[in-house]
C-alpha cells in the first residue's frame, strides 16, 4: 500500500511536469508566432544601414546650441547651410543653398537663394527661415552665438538676405558654412517652441525630429548612446548612399576592433597607433587635423622673470627637436609649422617652420641668464586629441628640454580643473590646443597681444607693436592672395618673437570598410555622411 | 512545555511595546536609511563643490565663455549666480519634488538622464551578480570542503586571479577573441546597428524586447550582454568565492555541523541545510557589497563596450564639470547602495530570528 501510495505521487509529479513543460512550450509557440522583427533595414540598396563609431560629444543636436565635433558631423548631414565648402577643402567657400555677393569692405554680405530648396516636410525654403534660423543662433546666446557677434541679419525680399557688421569680417562667408548655422523650417520650429531669443524652448523637439533641408532626417537620438538618421526623400539634390545611418558613442580602442570585426563600418576616432597595421578589409585615410598643439611661456614678468625673457623663449624654441615628437604622435601627424594650420588660407609652408638648434639654444640659454631653475609645464593630464596624449608629449618636452640644459617640472591636472590657470593666463609654461572655432585665419588673430590666447601667456596689448601692426592689417583682409601674405607675415614675426610654440597638428584617421567610398576628411564636420557611397 | 513558557514573556513584551519585531527592526532600518540619504545629498554637494574648477568655462565653448551676457545666462539659468547655501536648499527642495536639476551636458532633467542609463547598468549587473552568486557559492563551498588539496588551490589562484586582473584590460582581451577572432559574440553597444530599441517598458533590452514580441530583439540584446556579464562575473566570482570559502570554512569547524555529519545525513543535506544556511549572513553581506560595487564601478567596462549607463554617464559628467550630473549621479549610487544594505539588513532579520528579536 505504501508503495503503490508512492508510484501514484511520483506520476502525480511527472503528470504535472509534463504539463509544465507543455504548457512553456505552448507559451512559446505562441510568443514566437506572434512575434514582429526589430529589425529596422535591410542589407541591399539604399536601404542599407551604415554604421559609423564615434567617441561622442555630443550636448545637443539644435543648430543653435551645437557647437561640438559630434553635433557637427550629425547637423551637417540634417541642414543645408548659406555657404558650404567643397569635399575636404576649407580655404574656399562655395554655394550652398544661397550664393554670396559680398562687399569690397568686407562689411556687407548679400545672400541669394538659389533655386527651390524644400525642407523635409515639403515646405518651400525662403528668406524668412533664413533670417529666423541666424537671429535665434545670435539671440540664444548659446555656444555657436559668438559666430554671428556683430552681424545683423535683414530680409531684402522673398529670396534675398542681407548680412551687415560693423567692422571688416572678411571671414563672414567662412563662419556661413558651419552646421551651427544650418537653416530651419521656421514655422515647425516656431510651433515647437522656437523663437529668436532666450524663451526658446525648441531644443528638446530638435533633439527628437530634424527641421532641415539636409540629405538626412534626424531618426532618433541618444545624447549618449545613438544617432539613428534616415535619407530625406524629399532632398533636393542627389540621393544618399546609404538609406539609414547610425552613429554610435564607442571609444577609439573598440573602434578598431569594431570596424577590423565588421560591426562598424567608419571608425572616426582612431590614433595613429591604432590606424597602423589594420587590415586590408578596411582602407585608412590619415590627414593632419585642424587641431595645433603649442606651448605658451607666459611673458608677464610677475608670472615668471625666465619665461618672459625673450633669450630663454629662443632658448627653448631652438631646443625642442619637432621630428621626434611628429614620430612618437603617429600616423597623419604633421609638425604645425604656424599657428594656422596646414590645410587654411594663410597657412605657412613647411619650409617656415621652426626647427632644432642646439648649439643655438645653449648661446641662447647663456645669454638669457638661466642658472637651472625649474620650469612648470601645465597641462591637461586627461585630453586626448586625435589619440595623442598629452601626458606622453609633455614628457618628451621635458626629456628634449633637458638635453638642452633647461629644467622642467611636468603639472599635470584634468582639464576641468587646469582651464581655469589657462584661461586666467598664469600658467608659466602650459601645453595646450587651439581647435578652429571656424576655417578662416582670422580665427588665429588671438594669438597676437592683447586678444585671447595672447593674454594667456601674458602677452598684453602694445607688448610688440610690430605683431600687433601685422595683426591690425590681416584682420581688414582683401583678397584671398593679400590674405595669404598677411597671415605668412604676421606667422612668421610669431615664430620669430612670438611666446608660443606652435608643435603639432594630430592626425586626423579614417578607418572605413573597403567598401565604403568618398571618406574625406574636412576640418569643420569631419565626414560628408551623404558623400559616403557604397561599392 | 517548560521552553515554551519560557518563550512567551518577550513575546508579549514586544508587542505590547509596538507591533511586530520584525516591522518595529524594518521601520528603525528604513528610517535609518533615509536620514542617511539626506547625509549623502550634503556630503555629494559639499563634495561636488570643492571640486577645483568652473563649471561654466567646462559647459560653454571658449568663444562662448569669453561673452560675460552668455556666462551671466547660463549662470542664471542653472542657479550658479547663487549662494552655495541657497544653491543646497534649492537642490533639496527640488528633490522632495523628485527634481534632481538640469544636466549642463545634455540640457535634459538628470532624472530623465538616469533612467534611461540606469536599466543599461542594471541590465548588466543582474546577471553578473546572480551568475556570479551560482558560481562563486559552488566554489567556495568546494574550496572549502577540499581545503589544502589540490583544487582547493586551484580555486584560491583562479579567485585571486579574477580579483586581480584589471577588468577594462580583461574585457578588451575578451572582446577581441570573443568578437573579432572567434566571431561567437556581436559587437559592442547593447543592439545590433541593425535594430531599433524595443518600445521602452522597464528600459531592460530583454525584458522589453520579450514584452513587445519582438523575439529577434531580444536574442540580440541577449547576445550582447554576454560578454559584459563575463568581464563583471569574472572579476565579482573572485571575490565571493574568496569570502564563501572563508564562511563555510568556519562553519564547518561548529558542533552542530560535526554532529550533523556524525547523525550519517547526506553531504548535500549538510551543506544545503546546515552549512550554507549558517554561513548566509557573511555571504549575503558581501553580494550586497559587491552588487553596489557593480552598479558603480562599471565605468571602464561600460566603456569598452559602448554602454551607456550610469558608469558612462558619471564619466561624462565628471569630465564635463556637470555638476548637477554628478549630484544625481552620486545621489543614485549612494541610494543604491543604502537600498541594496536595507534589504540584507531586512534578510538578516529574516534569516536570522536573533537579528529582529535583538532589535
Amino acid at each position: 500500500m505504501a508503495f503503490s501510495t508512492r508510484n501514484s505521487s511520483t506520476t502525480t509529479k511527472h503528470t504535472a511536469k509534463r504539463v509544465a513543460i507543455g504548457a512553456a512550450a505552448i507559451a512559446l509557440t505562441l510568443v514566437v508566432a506572434g512575434c514582429s522583427s526589430g529589425k529596422a533595414s535591410s542589407t541591399d540598396g539604399a536601404s542599407k544601414t551604415l554604421t559609423i563609431d564615434k567617441a561622442f560629444d555630443l550636448k545637443t543636436a539644435d543648430p543653435g546650441r551645437m557647437y561640438e565635433p559630434t553635433g557637427q558631423l550629425v547637423d551637417k548631414a540634417l541642414y543645408e547651410t548659406l555657404l558650404t565648402f567643397k569635399g575636404g577643402d576649407v580655404s574656399k567657400v562655395v554655394d550652398g543653398v544661397a550664393s554670396l555677393d559680398e562687399s569690397s569692405d568686407a562689411k556687407t554680405f548679400t545672400l541669394t537663394l538659389n533655386g527651390t530648396h524644400t525642407f523635409s516636410d515639403g515646405t518651400e525654403m525662403t528668406a524668412d527661415d533664413v533670417v529666423f534660423s541666424l537671429q535665434r543662433v545670435i539671440g540664444l546666446k548659446g555656444n555657436p552665438s559668438f559666430l554671428l557677434a556683430g552681424v545683423t541679419v535683414t530680409k531684402k525680399d522673398a529670396k534675398t538676405v542681407v548680412l551687415t557688421t560693423k567692422t571688416a569680417t572678411p571671414a563672414l562667408p567662412s563662419i556661413l558654412a558651419n552646421p551651427a548655422l544650418g537653416i530651419l523650417n521656421s514655422k515647425v520650429v516656431k510651433a515647437n517652441g522656437g523663437a529668436t531669443d532666450s524663451s526658446d524652448t525648441a531644443e528638446k523637439y530638435l533633439n527628437a525630429h530634424s527641421a532641415g533641408s539636409g540629405p538626412y532626417v534626424l531618426d532618433s537620438l541618444n545624447l549618449s548612446s545613438k544617432v539613428v538618421l534616415t535619407a530625406n526623400k524629399k532632398y533636393d539634390g542627389e540621393q544618399p548612399g546609404y538609406g539609414r545611418v547610425v552613429i554610435q558613442n564607442v571609444e577609439g580602442a573598440t573602434q578598431k576592433i569594431n570596424v577590423q570585426g565588421g560591426s562598424a563600418d567608419v571608425a572616426l576616432d582612431l590614433s595613429g597607433t591604432q590606424a597602423a597595421g589594420l587590415g586590408s578589409s578596411v582602407d585608412v585615410t590619415s590627414d593632419p587635423s585642424a587641431n595645433v598643439i603649442f606651448l605658451l611661456l607666459n611673458q608677464s614678468s610677475k608670472v615668471s622673470k625666465i619665461t618672459s625673457n625673450p633669450d630663454f623663449v629662443k632658448a627653448v624654441k631652438e631646443a625642442i627637436d619637432f621630428d621626434d615628437l611628429v614620430s612618437i604622435a603617429g600616423t597623419g601627424t604633421a609638425q604645425a609649422a604656424g599657428v594656422v594650420p596646414s590645410m587654411f588660407l594663410g597657412a605657412l609652408g613647411e619650409g617656415d617652420a621652426l626647427k632644432q638648434d642646439l648649439a643655438a639654444s645653449k648661446s641662447d640659454l647663456a645669454k638669457s641668464g638661466y642658472n637651472g631653475e625649474k620650469i612648470t609645464l601645465n597641462f591637461p593630464s586627461d585630453i586626448t586629441l586625435n589619440g595623442i596624449e598629452f601626458p606622453t608629449i609633455a614628457q618628451r618636452l621635458q626629456s628634449q628640454l633637458k638635453t638642452a640644459g633647461i629644467t622642467v617640472d611636468l603639472a599635470p591636472a584634468p582639464v576641468a580643473t587646469e582651464l581655469d590657470a589657462y584661461r586666467n593666463g598664469t600658467e608659466t609654461v602650459g601645453l595646450w590646443y587651439w581647435g578652429p572655432d571656424y576655417p578662416d585665419p582670422s580665427d588665429y588673430l588671438v594669438f597676437t597681444p592683447g586678444n585671447v590666447v595672447g593674454l594667456r601667456a601674458g602677452w598684453a596689448a602694445g607688448a610688440d607693436p610690430a605683431i600687433s601692426k601685422l595683426a591690425d592689417a590681416a584682420a581688414v583682409g582683401g583678397s584671398n592672395d593679400e590674405r595669404q601674405t598677411q597671415f605668412e607675415d604676421l606667422q612668421k614675426a610669431l615664430n620669430d618673437d612670438g611666446p608660443f610654440i606652435p608643435l603639432l597638428q594630430p592626425g586626423n584617421n579614417i578607418a572605413a570598410a573597403s567598401d565604403v567610398t568618398g571618406v574625406v576628411y574636412n576640418a569643420v564636420w569631419t565626414i560628408d555622411i551623404a558623400a559616403l557611397r557604397s561599392k | 512545555m517548560t521552553t515554551s513558557t519560557a518563550t512567551r514573556p518577550p513575546r508579549a513584551r514586544s508587542v505590547s511595546r509596538g507591533g511586530h519585531p520584525f516591522a518595529r527592526y524594518a521601520l528603525r532600518r528604513v528610517i535609518t536609511s533615509l536620514l542617511l540619504v539626506v547625509g549623502v545629498t550634503l556630503v555629494t554637494f559639499i563634495l561636488t563643490n570643492l571640486v577645483p574648477g568652473d563649471p561654466v568655462a567646462a559647459a560653454l565653448g571658449q568663444r562662448a565663455a569669453e561673452d560675460p551676457a552668455i556666462v551671466a545666462q547660463f549662470q542664471s539659468e542653472y542657479g550658479l549666480d547663487k549662494p552655495l547655501v541657497v544653491q543646497y536648499f534649492t537642490y533639496l527642495g527640488n528633490l522632495l519634488h523628485g527634481d534632481l536639476g538640469t544636466s549642463t551636458t545634455t540640457h535634459n532633467a538628470v532624472t530623465s538622464d538616469l533612467s534611461s542609463a540606469l536599466p543599461a547598468t542594471l541590465e548588466i549587473a543582474i546577471g553578473a551578480i546572480v551568475l556570479s552568486v551560482i558560481i562563486g557559492v559552488v566554489l567556495g563551498t568546494v574550496a572549502a570542503y577540499r581545503r589544502g588539496k589540490a583544487s582547493d588551490h586551484v580555486l584560491r589562484v583562479v579567485s585571486l586571479a579574477g580579483l586581480s586582473v584589471p577588468t577594462f584590460w580583461l574585457a578588451l582581451v575578451l572582446y577581441y577573441v570573443f568578437y573579432f577572432k572567434l566571431h561567437i559574440a556581436p559587437g559592442s553597444g547593447r543592439l545590433s546597428s541593425d535594430f531599433n530599441a524595443p518600445p521602452t517598458i522597464t528600459g531592460l533590452y530583454t525584458v522589453d524586447a520579450l514584452l513587445a514580441g519582438q523575439l529577434d530583439t531580444f536574442l540580440d540584446a541577449a547576445a550582447h550582454l554576454f560578454l559584459p556579464v563575463l568581464v563583471l562575473t569574472l572579476y565579482t566570482v573572485g571575490l565571493l568565492t574568496r569570502f564563501v570559502r572563508t564562511a563555510v570554512l568556519e562553519i564547518l569547524d561548529q558542533d552542530y555541523v560535526r554532529a550533523a555529519r556524525a547523525k550519517g545525513l547526506p553531504t548535500r543535506t549538510v551543506i544545503w541545510s546546515y552549512v550554507l544556511r549558517g554561513a548566509s549572513i557573511p555571504i549575503l553581506t558581501v553580494v550586497g557589497l559587491a552588487f553596489g560595487s557593480l552598479l558603480s564601478g562599471t565605468v571602464l567596462v561600460e566603456s569598452i563596450f559602448a554602454w551607456p549607463g550610469i558608469g558612462s554617464y558619471a564619466y561624462q559628467a565628471a569630465s564635463h564639470l556637470d555638476l548637477p550630473g554628478v549630484m544625481g549621479v552620486g545621489l543614485l549610487i549612494g541610494v543604491m547602495y543604502l537600498l541594496v544594505n536595507l534589504i540584507v539588513d531586512l534578510l538578516y532579520g529574516v534569516i536570522d530570528p536573533r537579528v529582529r528579536l535583538a532589535s
